[in-house]
């Protein structure tokens, strides 16, 4: 990354970003997820979370994408089963597939003493590094944010920004099938999206990317400890009317 | 009394109105979100500096913005109390 400031706050010691690695998770239950870990963190910022995980096929359309970027018709979506989804993120049209990376980081911006701004060169930041690692060169896009190689888009930049907490974030297409985006133009751009996998000469598995993400992310941010989960966060203690006062 | 609704700073050049969550006569309690603004590649929600009711809308959907810039008016609850 070239324009990426180096500068941040360390958040206090002993700070930890909770990860949540959750394999394909429907659109749906991320937005409940999400919305819940926004509101936790809003209500306690020396908190964090990161959700990693992949969505089944469909589109989601952001503040700055169009239905005119998705070529096939209400019938053909039917068919194939993309469901299309306004979503109160930035960026443009994105067309989720297996083989895609989601890295959703839940962060306090103001804790972090970060404007949206910067919030977002340094998640292309991290994009740029996890490319550079895999040996590809990605170029950040300031028209619309997100990273390109060789004049393809390879990641997606969308974030929200709620009650100063992070949302959204980035999607890294790893090794996903590229054909079907041929008829998405993923952020209003007029060629294919392209992967990882096309684009490098290294072995790219999405395990190996989803955990070098993580790392980056916790880097990125100065966090010195990352708690790894494999579920969703449990749902708070709920009494039920079983737990109710017992008269014997 | 009324309390400006200032857009805080975004840390980009580029910002553009993108939609009220409330219209002018709605109650809101300070902190809610009442409009969000959008930068290239994010959205953010702007939340209102105090209770009272929405009394002016002065920026509208897409419309280019200016860190600072008013996007509208909150009449404080105290002043509705008194009068």
């Amino acid at each position: 990354m070239t324009n990426a400031p180096h500068t941040r706050e360390q958040p206090g010691p002993g700070r930890a970003l909770n990860a949540y690695l959750l394999g394909s998770l429907p659109f749906d239950s991320l937005l409940a997820l999400q919305r819940r870990l926004v509101y936790d963190i809003s209500g306690d910022p020396s908190t964090a979370a990161l959700l990693v995980c992949e969505h089944p096929a469909g589109v989601t359309v952001g503040r700055e994408g169009s239905r005119s970027h998705v070529r096939p018709n209400p019938e053909e979506l039917n068919a194939r089963g993309w469901a299309v989804r306004w979503v109160s993120r930035g960026g443009g049209v994105l067309l989720h597939q297996p083989g895609q990376v989601a890295c959703y980081p839940v962060l306090s911006l103001d804790a972090l003493g970060l404007t949206a701004g910067a919030y977002l060169e340094h998640l292309q930041g991290i994009a740029v590094d996890l490319l550079r690692e895999y040996g590809v060169a990605g170029e950040p896009d300031p028209q619309h944010p997100g990273i390109m190689v060789r004049g393809r888009r390879l990641v997606h930049v969308g974030a929200a920004v709620r009650q100063g907490v992070s949302c959204f974030g980035l999607v890294v297409n790893a090794d996903p099938d590229l054909e079907p985006f041929r008829d998405v133009r993923c952020d209003g751009d007029p060629l294919p999206m392209t992967s990882l996998a096309r684009e490098s000469g290294h072995r790219v598995r999405v395990p190996g990317v989803r955990q070098r993400l993580v790392e980056l992310v916790a880097d990125r941010f100065g966090f010195d400890r990352v708690s790894v989960f494999h579920s969703l966060p449990r749902a708070p203690y709920q009494p039920t009317r079983h737990a109710a006062a017992h008269r014997p | 009394m009324r309390a400006a609704l200032a857009l805080p700073a975004l840390g980009s050049p580029r910002a553009t109105f993108s939609l009220w969550y409330v219209k002018p006569g709605d109650r809101v309690v300070e902190g809610d979100r009442v409009a969000e603004v959008l930068i290239p590649g994010a959205t953010f929600d702007v939340h209102s500096p105090a209770s009272g009711t929405l009394a002016e809308q002065l920026a509208f959907p897409n419309d280019a913005l200016t860190p600072g810039q008013t996007l509208g008016w909150i009449q404080q609850e105290e002043a509705m109390e008194r009068g």
